[in-house]
């Protein structure tokens, strides 16, 4: 490990820190409805599309009307991107010809990028057309990124709303969040990227002769203005195969840095828009330790074991100490431009928030290391997660520890001037359980079955890791994959699909439910009884919550993996 | 052929999602006492 790795690291929590306060402040303002000072450059836009839409903003919806609105718009969205890849033959900005997406791949690119997965079993260059990804992948990075942000809003006005039967207005949520939040920063972010010489174009790929005399094809693209979006939505699906690795899409440390803050700065801008709506920012700022304690944790642990060195390498006298021609550590998988620290950091970053973007090849990590990416994805994605769902995820082990506390210590289970009864338990443990059923079920079911065991690239416990990340990252609308599982095949095209249809929709029903039930609630006020929870024995509690409700539920898949690969190696050793 | 099969697909899982958004509802009734509390 280096002083120049920890710097990175530090930067990265400098940076995303001091843009919580500013950007959350201006988030609450935008979802509040009040003035900012793009609404008189995008209010009269914002009005259009509402009366093109026929939405009144002033009428709200329960909690019951804006699922079905969150449902129905998701519906739309997965059909109209399945018709796009599939006819993007006959649709123009095709310039490499390319042939229309296969069915069962479409359906699982079009359930991936509305859910905000970005699960692509699919190299983008050699696969999709300027079109499709430009007015498929791109726009739904946008509305899967808004719509996720509509439900945390929903579920904070849950808390903050006093007898109200109404949650907001999905459709007003959905279009505030797009033009007033993911435009504006997206433009500024697109706009360094190609200064920092990304691509942004509709030309065909360059064909050119290599300094050996041989040709070669240079994919190029739309590639800068998916990218800004791809990262600040949390989607992480690149234009390239390679994703961030791939030096049109990251091309230098300036764009590392930038694209870490952009995954990271919505989700944890989010908190300090909870603590405004409730009316306590404390509230927010608790929340936000907890999760940079996870985060430091993980990317500690994550840093510290890729840099120290390859057991198994190191009996074949492989080297793996720092010379001039290679630094120290597993290289393997890794881009040389960012080595460790910077491949470290940014798969932490990656699988904490659920972007899923990449920069290095994750199955190349060391077991343990890989162990800890499928943990970040395990926890719900609620080390700041993506943009709105790592806010509602945390929000959901907050009722849980509020609860267990209050049987634990006979103190009354509320939270933030709620009181936490049945209704919002029984809805708080559905959105939970489904994801680990789901991941759980369908990585059992394709270790058993031919169609399953055809994708591995690797036997053993490494090949059960393969599966367990796909449907872990699945279900966790992560996207990032374990590149050794070939998983564009009718099977895992559809079950992965399953999988994201489950992370996504099967948890934001239940979570908006008790959004409905808590606004209808009176404010309680506090007393002697309640559990203070802003404060750090709340921290302490809630991140013993998180992690045993994680580690016992999937512990035991990760001993078949991970763990018993790195004991295999430590036993290959003696 | 394959295009209709998935787009069943779609159809049916909204429309299980919209059922299970029913249970939720269902299950949001508070009867009247119930209180959880320790």
């Amino acid at each position: 490990m280096t002083s120049i790795g920890w710097l990175q690291i530090a930067l990265l929590a400098a940076t995303v820190g001091l843009l919580t306060r500013p950007l959350g402040g201006y988030l609450a303002r935008v979802y509040a409805g009040e003035h900012t000072l793009l609404r008189p450059l995008i209010g009269s836009v914002e009005a259009a599309l509402y009366r093109l839409a026929g939405v009144t903003p002033e009428a709200e919806q329960t909690w019951y009307q804006y699922t079905v609105s969150f449902l129905i718009f998701h519906a739309l969205g997965i059909v109209s991107l399945y018709a796009l890849l599939r006819l993007q033959s006959v649709l123009p900005l095709n310039p490499q010809d390319l042939t229309g997406v296969a069915p069962d791949l479409a359906l699982n690119t079009a359930v991936s990028f509305v859910t905000n997965s970005s699960w692509q079993s699919y190299g983008g260059e050699t696969t999709l057309s300027y079109a499709s990804q430009m007015a498929g992948i791109t726009v739904q990075s946008f509305l899967s990124a808004a719509s996720g942000i509509a439900v945390a809003i929903a579920l904070i006005r849950g808390f903050a709303r006093r007898r109200s039967p109404t949650i907001g207005n999905f459709w007003v949520d959905l279009t505030r969040g797009t033009l007033y939040v993911l435009l504006p920063i997206c433009v500024i972010a697109a706009l360094l990227l190609v200064a920092q010489g990304v691509p942004q174009t509709l030309a065909p790929s360059a064909e050119v002769t290599t300094p050996e005399g041989g040709p070669q094809t240079i994919a190029r693209g739309p590639v800068a203005t998916q990218e800004a979006i791809k990262l600040l939505s949390g989607d992480g699906g690149g234009f390239f195969n390679t994703n961030s690795a791939h030096p049109f899409e990251n091309p230098t440390p300036l764009t590392n840095l930038a694209e870490l803050v952009l995954i990271f700065a919505l989700g944890a801008a989010l908190t300090n828009c909870f603590g405004r709506m409730v009316g306590s920012e404390r509230q927010g700022w608790i929340l936000l330790t907890v999760m940079a304690i996870l985060f430091g944790c993980g990317v500690g642990g994550l840093y510290s074991s890729e840099a120290g060195s390859n057991p198994a390498l190191a009996t074949l006298n492989a080297g793996q100490t720092t010379s001039a021609q290679q630094p120290a550590g597993n290289m393997e998988g890794k881009e040389v431009r960012f080595g460790i620290a910077g491949s470290a950091l940014f798969a932490e970053v990656s699988t904490a928030s659920s972007d899923g973007a990449v920069n290095s090849m994750h199955d190349s990590f060391l077991p343990l290391s890989g162990g800890i990416l499928l943990a970040n994805m395990m926890v719900d994605e609620v080390i700041v997660g993506a943009p709105g769902s790592g806010l509602f995820g945390m929000l959901l082990f907050c009722i849980v520890a509020v609860f267990l506390a209050g049987l634990m210590v006979g103190r009354t289970p509320e939270y933030v001037g709620k009181k936490i009864g049945s209704p919002e338990i029984k809805m708080t443990i559905l959105a939970l359980i489904c994801v680990p059923a789901a991941t759980l079920g369908l990585s059992a079911v394709a270790s058993a079955v031919e169609p399953g065991l055809a994708g591995l690239g690797n036997a053993g416990p490494h090949g059960y890791s393969e599966i367990l990340y796909a449907y872990t990252s699945a279900t966790a609308t992560n996207g990032s994959a374990f590149a050794g599982l070939s998983a564009n095949s009718p099977f895992y095209n559809l079950t992965l699909a399953l999988a994201m249809f489950v992370g996504r929709f099967l948890v934001i029903v239940p979570v908006l439910a008790v959004a409905g039930s808590l606004a209808a609630q009176p404010v309680i006020p506090r007393s002697t009884g309640t559990l203070p929870t802003d404060g750090a024995l709340y921290v302490c509690f809630l991140l013993g919550v998180i992690v045993i409700v994680g580690a016992l539920t999937y512990l035991p898949a990760l001993a078949l993996g991970p763990i018993v690969e790195s004991l295999q190696i430590l036993g290959s050793l003696r | 052929m394959l295009d209709l099969a998935m787009l069943a697909l779609v159809v049916v899982c909204f429309a299980l999602a919209k059922a299970y958004a029913g249970l939720c509802d269902d299950l949001l009734a508070r009867p009247a006492g119930e209180d959880i509390a320790p």
